[in-house]
Parts: C-alpha cells; sequence; structure tokens
C-alpha cells in the first residue's frame, strides 16, 4: 500500500511536470515575437500621421526592409524593394537606405544594381558595411580573390562578428574548414545576448559546416543549439528539415519542412520536399510539390526576375532531366554571375543534354576556381567518366567523398 | 550547392542595424563618455545601459565609524529608470594607495611623460584591485559581490531602488543604493560637440561612416565665419539640441579665415550653458564604504583609485542559461517544487560569461582624448601616452586661437594664429613642442578649501589627470577633481581649463580651473551668450546624505 502511494505521488509529480513542460513549450518563439513586433510597427507607421513625411517614408521602408530580411518571403523583398526605392527617390538620401537597396539588390542576384547603388554612397572607401557589400558581390561574381583581400582588410577595420563570418564562408568555400570553424567561433565571441538570432544564424553556418562534410550528428547538435538561442526560426528548421532527410528520418524531415511551408512557403521548399518524397521513393508525392515550384519560378522569370534562374537550372537539370531547359537557365544565370555555382550549374545542364564536350570545358572552368564541394566534384567526375577519362573520373569521385562521405545523401539545392 | 547562402546573410545581417532609424524617439542623442559600439549618437545604434556616464568618487563627509569613501556608478537607465538589463554587469574597482609626490621632470620632454606612463605600467601590472560586481536577475534584485577585498569576499543579494546597509564579515557597514535616480551630470554637451564639429550630434551618421565624425573643420570656443554646418542656425534652434537632420551635400570642410562676429563685434560662443540633462535620469550604483574595508593600512593608502566597467553577456554566455526544449531541466523543476532552488542561480555573475563595453574613470578623457575608441577602453590607458600628446595637440590648435581672441593666455603655442587651425599629428615629438606647457604645467584651483588639512599636496600636472583613467580619490582632500570627483563639480569647463595658461593667462595672473566658469569673465568678454559654457549647478539639489544622487524625475 505504502509502495503504492509513493507510486502514485511519483505519477502526480511526473505528471505535473510534463504539464509545466508543455505549458512552457507553448510560449510563443523568438521568431513569432520579432516578427509580431515588425508587422505591429508597420501597421502603426502606416497609420503615422503626425511624422515629417520623409521620416514616416523612410521608417515604413526600413520596417518593411526588416519584415523581408525576417521572413525571407520574395512578396515581402519585393514590396520592400518598391517602398524604398520610391523613397528614395522622393526625399533626400540615407545611407541606411541605400545601404537596404543594395542588399535586397544582392539578395534578388540583381548585382550590377547592388553596386550602382552601393556607388552611389558619399566616402564609400570608409563605409565599412558598403566595402562588405561589395566584397558579398565579388563573391557571387566569382572574383574569389579580391572578395578574400576586401573581407580580410574589412576585418582589421572593423572587427565585427558578421564580418569575421563572411571571412568563415570564403574559407570554407575553398575547403580551408578548420579556419572557417575557428573564424566562426570566433565570430560567435563578438555577439552579445542582445544578438541571439545573429548567434543563431552563426551556429547554423557551423552546423551546415558539417553536414556538408557529411558530420550529421555535430551538425544537428549546432541546428538545435541555433534554435534554442533563438525559437521557431523557419532558416533553422529548413536546415534541420534537410540534416534529418539526408539520415533519412523521413516522417520527421517531412513534417518538418511542411512547417516550414506553412510559416514560410519559399519555392525552395517546395521543390526541398518534392526532391525528399523522391528520395523516399513517392514520386506520385514528390510532383504537386515541384510544379508548385516550378510555377513559381517561372512567374518570377516572367515579372523580369532574375534570382530563380539557378535554381531554374538545377531543377530542370535534376527534377525535369530537361538538359536544354536546363542550359537556358544557366546561361542567363552565368550571364549574371560567373562563380564556381554557375559554372557548375552549367555543365551539368550540358551533361543533361548530353554535350559531354562542352560540359568538360565548363567542368574545368569551375574546377580551376578551387572550390572544394562535394557536388561540384561529384558532377565533374560524371562528366570526366561521360567523356572517357575514367582515371580523372574516378580521382574526382574519390575527392568528392573525401570531402563528404556521404555527397549522394538527400540535399537541398540552394 | 550553397551559393545564396551569402546573400541571404548579406540581409540577415543587415537587419540588426536600422533599429534607431525606426524608432527615433527611443535613440536619443549620446551623452556622457560613450564608446562607439554603444553610441546612441549613431543613427543606426540604440541606446544601452552598457553606456556607463559617470564614475564620482569622494571622501564622505561622513565620519561617524571611521573614513569613508563614496563611490558612484552613473549609466544609462535602459530599459527603464530603476530598472536594470539582466544581460549586464557592472564592476567598480578600487585599489589603494599611498600618496606619492610627483616626481620632478627631467626635461619637460617626451621622455619625461613616457618615464611616468612606464611607472604606472609597472605599478599597475602588479596589483589587482578589489572589486564590487553587480548582476541582476529578472525579479530585479541585484547580486553584489565583493571580490578581493583585504577582509576577504562575500556576496549579497539586495532589493534595488532603496538603500541597503550591507553588512561585511568583519563586520564593516556598507551603504549601498542600486538603483534610479537624476542624473547628476550637468554640462551642456551639445555646446560641446559643436566645438570640435562632431557631426552625429546634428546629423545622422551611422557608426560605421568614421569619417564623418569628427569633420575636419578647426575646433573652436567660438563660432567660425560660414561654418555652415555646425554655427548656430536661428531658423533651426534645436538643430544638435535633440533634432538632427540628413548631412547636406557639398564639402564638409570649412575654407574661412576668421571668426565669426556680428554687427556689434560679439563673437558668438559655441556653448550655451544649458543643461543638456535637465530633467532626465540615469541608474546608479553607489556605495559608500569604509576605508578600513578597502585596505589594512587606511593611514597609509590615502588615495583610493576608483574606476567602473560595464560588461555585456555574450550569446554564448546567455545559451547556457536557456533550457532546453523551451522546458526546465528534471533538476530545477524538482529544486523548484521543494522550493530550493539558489537564491544566486538567478543571477550570471561569470565575468568568463560577459564581454567588457565601456570604462569610465576620468571624466571627459574619453570624449575628449580618446575619441570614444571601442580599443581605448581600459584603465590601464598608458599606451595611449603618445596618442594623447598628438590629440591634446591637435585640440591645442583648435581651442588656443579662440581663448586668445577671449582675451585669455592659453597654454598652448598656436604662433599667435588668428584663427583656429585643423592640424593633426603622425608623431607625439612633433605635436609636443607647441602641447608642452599645457601637459606639463600643473594646474591651479580656486582656492584651497579642498586641502581640508592644508597638508603639503600639489595640484597635479595635466598629464597625470589623464593617465591612469581613474578617478584617484585623495582622502585628505575634498575630494573635489581632480582629487577625486565630487556631484557638484563642473569637469567639462575644468577640463577646458587645461588649455589656459596656469601662471599668466588671466590677465597676468594665474588662471584656475574655474576661471571658465566666472560669469564676470563672460560678462566683460565680447561674446554671446554671455554665460559660462556649463551650468553652474545641477537641474536638481543633491542630497545631504546618502545615496546623495537626487530623486530621479
Amino acid at each position: 500500500m505504502r509502495l503504492f502511494k509513493i507510486m502514485s505521488a511519483l505519477v502526480l509529480i511526473a505528471s505535473l511536470l510534463l504539464a509545466i513542460q508543455a505549458t512552457l513549450g507553448k510560449r510563443k518563439t523568438d521568431y513569432d515575437d520579432e516578427l509580431n513586433k515588425i508587422q505591429s510597427d508597420i501597421t502603426n507607421a502606416k497609420n503615422d500621421a503626425n511624422s515629417p513625411p520623409n521620416e514616416a517614408a523612410a521608417k515604413l521602408s526600413y520596417l518593411l526592409y526588416l519584415q523581408a530580411s525576417l521572413t525571407g518571403s520574395v512578396e515581402h523583398i519585393r514590396l520592400a524593394k518598391a517602398k524604398i526605392e520610391r523613397t528614395l527617390q522622393t526625399f533626400s538620401s540615407s545611407e541606411e537606405l541605400y545601404l537596404a537597396e543594395a542588399n535586397i539588390n544582392l539578395k534578388l542576384h540583381q548585382l550590377h544594381d547592388a553596386n550602382e547603388v552601393l556607388n552611389k554612397l558619399p566616402d564609400l572607401s570608409d563605409n565599412t558595411k558598403a566595402l562588405a557589400l561589395k566584397a558579398d558581390i565579388a563573391m557571387q561574381e566569382g572574383n574569389y580573390a579580391e572578395a578574400k583581400s576586401s573581407y580580410e582588410a574589412n576585418l582589421l577595420r572593423r572587427r565585427s562578428w558578421d564580418n569575421i563570418a563572411r571571412l568563415a564562408y570564403l574559407k570554407s568555400i575553398f575547403g580551408d574548414i578548420a579556419n572557417a570553424e575557428a573564424l566562426y567561433v570566433q565570430a560567435e565571441d563578438e555577439i552579445s545576448a542582445k544578438e541571439m538570432r545573429s548567434y543563431a544564424w552563426v551556429e547554423l553556418q557551423r552546423g551546415f559546416l558539417d553536414f556538408n562534410h557529411g558530420r550529421y550528428e555535430a551538425a544537428m547538435a549546432h541546428y538545435r543549439q541555433a534554435e534554442k538561442a533563438y525559437s521557431g526560426y523557419w532558416l533553422v528548421h529548413e536546415y534541420l528539415a534537410e540534416c534529418l532527410g539526408a539520415e533519412r528520418r523521413y516522417q520527421e524531415a517531412v513534417s518538418l519542412f511542411e512547417n516550414v511551408l506553412e510559416r514560410s512557403p519559399r519555392p525552395e521548399v517546395q521543390q526541398a520536399l518534392g526532391d525528399l518524397y523522391i528520395f523516399m521513393g513517392k514520386p506520385e508525392m514528390a510532383k504537386a510539390w515541384h510544379d508548385r515550384a516550378l510555377a513559381t519560378y517561372l512567374d518570377s522569370a516572367q515579372r523580369g526576375e532574375v534570382l530563380y534562374f539557378h535554381h531554374l537550372a538545377s531543377f530542370y537539370a535534376d527534377v525535369r532531366e530537361n538538359g536544354e531547359e536546363a542550359i537556358k537557365w544557366a546561361g542567363k544565370d552565368l550571364g549574371i554571375r560567373q562563380n564556381f555555382a554557375a559554372h557548375d550549374a552549367m555543365a551539368w545542364a550540358l551533361y543533361r543534354a548530353g554535350r559531354f564536350d562542352e560540359s568538360l570545358a565548363e567542368a574545368k572552368v569551375a574546377l580551376a576556381t578551387g572550390a572544394s564541394d562535394a557536388r561540384l566534384l561529384f558532377h565533374a567526375a560524371m562528366i570526366h567518366l561521360a567523356v572517357g577519362l575514367a582515371d580523372e573520373g574516378r580521382q574526382l569521385l574519390s575527392r568528392a567523398g573525401q570531402v563528404n562521405p556521404r555527397y549522394d545523401a538527400f540535399h537541398v539545392h540552394r | 550547392m550553397s551559393y545564396a547562402r551569402l546573400i541571404c546573410k548579406s540581409l540577415f545581417i543587415s537587419l540588426a542595424a536600422m533599429a534607431c532609424l525606426i524608432f527615433p524617439l527611443e535613440c536619443p542623442s549620446a551623452d556622457h563618455n560613450d564608446p562607439n559600439a554603444i553610441n546612441s549618437i549613431f543613427s543606426d545604434i540604440q541606446p544601452s545601459g552598457a553606456d556607463l556616464y559617470d564614475l564620482f568618487g569622494f571622501p564622505s563627509d561622513d565620519k561617524t565609524g571611521g573614513e569613508k569613501v563614496v563611490v558612484a556608478l552613473t549609466f544609462a537607465s535602459i530599459p527603464d529608470t530603476g530598472i536594470f538589463d539582466t544581460d549586464l554587469l557592472y564592476r567598480i574597482n578600487l585599489l589603494p594607495d599611498p600618496r606619492i609626490s610627483s616626481s620632478p621632470l627631467s626635461s619637460q620632454g617626451l621622455e619625461d611623460i613616457l618615464k611616468y606612463a612606464e611607472a604606472i605600467k609597472s605599478k599597475y601590472l602588479v596589483k589587482n584591485p578589489s572589486e564590487i560586481r553587480v548582476s541582476f536577475n529578472k525579479k530585479n534584485q541585484a547580486k553584489v559581490d565583493f571580490i578581493g577585498f583585504p577582509g576577504g569576499g562575500f556576496s549579497k543579494i539586495i532589493d534595488t531602488n532603496k538603500t541597503v546597509i550591507i553588512e561585511a564579515p568583519d563586520g564593516n557597514p556598507i551603504k549601498t543604493f542600486i538603483g534610479g535616480r537624476d542624473d547628476a551630470f550637468f554640462n551642456d554637451l551639445p555646446g560641446f560637440f559643436r566645438s570640435i564639429n562632431y557631426a552625429p550630434q546634428f546629423y545622422n551618421i551611422p557608426n560605421a561612416m568614421k569619417t564623418e565624425r569628427e569633420l575636419p573643420i578647426p575646433k573652436t570656443l567660438i563660432e567660425l565665419e560660414g561654418n555652415r554646418l555646425f554655427n548656430f542656425n536661428p531658423s533651426k534652434p534645436l538643430l544638435g539640441q535633440g533634432e538632427k537632420e540628413d548631412l547636406p551635400k557639398g564639402p564638409l570642410t570649412w575654407s574661412g579665415n576668421k571668426f565669426y562676429k556680428d554687427e556689434k563685434g560679439n563673437y558668438r560662443f559655441v556653448y550655451s550653458g544649458k543643461d543638456a540633462r535637465a530633467g532626465k535620469n540615469v541608474n546608479a550604483i553607489i556605495l559608500e564604504i569604509p576605508l578600513k574595508f578597502i585596505t589594512k593600512k587606511p593611514e597609509q593608502d590615502r588615495i583610493v583609485r576608483a574606476w567602473g566597467e560595464s560588461w555585456v553577456l555574450k550569446a554564448s554566455g546567455k545559451i547556457k542559461t536557456i533550457p532546453n526544449n523551451g522546458g526546465y531541466s528534471f533538476n530545477f523543476l524538482r529544486q523548484a517544487w521543494a522550493g530550493t532552488v539558489p537564491a544566486d542561480s538567478e543571477f550570471n555573475s561569470d565575468v568568463a560569461n560577459y564581454k567588457r563595453v565601456d570604462v569610465d574613470g576620468v571624466p571627459f578623457l574619453d570624449a575628449a582624448l580618446n575619441e570614444r575608441e571601442d580599443d581605448r577602453q581600459m584603465a590601464q590607458n598608458i599606451t595611449l601616452a603618445e596618442h594623447y600628446v598628438k590629440r591634446l595637440a591637435h585640440l591645442g590648435w583648435g581651442f588656443g586661437p579662440s581663448i586668445s581672441a577671449l582675451g585669455l593666455g592659453t597654454c598652448f603655442d598656436h604662433g599667435n594664429s588668428p584663427v583656429s587651425v585643423h592640424k593633426t599629428y603622425a608623431l607625439a615629438i612633433e605635436a609636443l613642442p607647441r602641447a608642452k606647457k599645457c601637459l606639463f604645467q600643473r594646474i591651479n584651483m580656486p582656492d584651497n578649501s579642498w586641502n581640508k588639512k592644508n597638508l603639503d599636496i600639489k595640484p597635479p600636472r595635466t598629464f597625470e589627470i589623464f593617465i591612469p583613467n581613474v578617478a584617484s580619490i585623495d582622502m585628505d582632500t575634498t575630494g573635489t577633481w581632480p582629487f577625486g570627483r565630487r556631484l557638484e563639480d563642473q569637469v567639462a569647463s575644468r577640463f577646458l581649463s587645461v588649455f589656459l595658461d596656469m601662471e599668466t593667462g588671466c590677465g597676468g595672473k594665474p588662471c584656475n580651473i574655474e576661471t571658465l566658469q566666472n560669469q564676470a569673465l563672460w560678462d566683460n568678454a565680447p561674446i554671446l551668450p554671455k554665460t559660462p559654457p556649463n551650468p553652474v549647478k545641477n537641474d536638481k539639489e543633491f542630497l545631504k546624505e546618502f545615496p546623495y544622487l537626487a530623486q530621479p524625475w
């Protein structure tokens, strides 16, 4: 009887603890809180009749920009871009608005426009934020040496977490993983408790570094740390879902991707979910997601936007296996950016089209950049094998395996 | 392939940078000695409780139970007056010392300053200060850690916003107040910014635009003719006094060659004499500490060197305190259930989890000589000795000619320049000949009331005031600046007075550190407005008893 009482008491306590946990678990996330605050401020700014028109316009422009930055939604980005452009045309110049516009242009792959906007800034050579963006543009254009020297010079002038993280990312591209990781750790050390989203973001990068080298457990640990630092962020969940998919924890991955899509219905994630269903051997489930993703990509292109050219190239190459269409979009992308990823996409599109000699030439350009990426190496291996360069193909395949022993696992096209 | 991540990064990274433009009302102009990293004068930086305002320190007039030192560290009242930020930690460092007589100068050369700096360095590198560390929990209570005191260390958790007497293990009572007060700083800060042509006070300048802080226009105490960017504009009377506008297009320089004079021949003062902090509050840590708690040898250790620091919690430190999955550990819940959660577990007072942000010791040092640079936030500022020589000469070329124009004598050798000059130096050795007298002259006190025991104590030379960056509280004086810092000291004007000729600058007679606050001087000078540069007293009367700073507004 006494034992029963003790057991009952323990059950009661356990239930209570679980109830407390559940209540605490249902709290709003950090992401929700931040987004709600921004959206409430947007509403207030729209109704603000007291501020001078230039201040009101600048304020609303920034709020829309913040919203776009947080949600990653192309709709929000378009909205912010239009408002910022109108504000800059109507009122006097503001450095922050120019930087915001340059950032948005970069996000939309409008590199030339981004550069033009930055060139409007007075004393550009002294503006570390603008110089960091210039270096980001150089990265996208494939001018890696220029990007590297700019990042390093900028870091000497302003040791901020974002400047350190930029250099870490560049190191990671070229396979200098130890230094990339060390720099990310340094970046984290610069981040205060007031910037937990930034900390989460750097944890995400560290996790992705591990993921890209097949270390899923380590990646997962970083992703969970990111979630802990800043809860409810769709970006963290997207990477987490990718890792779950790679680990073949398919149901969890599907569920998380669906959750991300509810909050941030972006075509890249729709494609990722479709890709995951293909991996799961469920092409019938994949089709709807792929169709939706493609429709959004094409709609964007019809609007004159260029940000999904790269996605279209890989979509046609890998999902539809339509080489000619893939070449079309890869060519458009390459017209804007000449980085290793754009060259790799073109090489892979040409491969899909059976134009192996041209594919080989393009793959060599991508490899010549020195980028150390498992999928780039895998594509190059396939291309070399296709043209009969078996030794080179095998070597490249071996290198891909060294970079990431799990290079053939599920991954998201980014 | 992750090519898009960098683009995402750019957009992401810029998220945090623009809050002040969105919430301008929450971003007042900077005050006091902000380091740039948290300097809300910049358009992209929000105010922070890590922004230290002032460190006051003086011997208490209350001798009951023996001599006591009053130390008050004030800082921005963020998130609110009397409400403290749990991500911040504050330290007040105390280092007792015997008074040493100032060493004779060998040549009044750079080597004297460097020799002095070296002596300070060896002293400070071997001695660890005692420390009072304050952190906060979510109930707005403060944990006060006393570390490294002769009688040992101990901790106490206290309520904020009321006076608490903390009894040390050796029985010494330590009066403590941690809470919101009226800002004890009274100063025409916009006037100072106008004098150094500091654009972020007047225009929307983000932190990253380094060359657009102090513009390359001569510094001056009286307006320059045609200085369109900084001269008082009657059509925009509040510009720089709370209002800002975008930086006008055109050159950010000045091409004139004389001081401005009105039709009656009056110069225009860059100062207004108004208290920029009137009606404003601070948060404060105020202590009245028995000297015998600070040192075992109170008869010998007559100087208490004090400085304050603010530290911000690192994200990596904060994450340790966040429970997994939004829930708490079983152990925590078990303790909560039993009511046995240790009280101090609510505080994060391990300094290894924090990063130092701001240091306050000598008033105005940061704004005037350190240029608020983040990497110059240190009490042991010995490495900055040569920089101070160059900077003082740069300021001298600005202030010196304007002091001469007003009929006063300056210690700076500007070669009879009729107008202020913008000049910078690459080498201290080049700057020294011009600034030598200012650096090496002893300052004069207005009378002998500071020396309450009539001891053989000499006021310091200027360079001795700036190095190290601490308040050197002399227990045998009243503690008025530079023998400490009392609440009623007008330190902004006293700082300016170091450019006066202390020997013969005032009509052939010695000037002193209160000369510029003398109303009669301005009544007789060809200048408008006829006011001392800074207010003569605080907007609220100080209290006669602890915690001395007035009630908050």
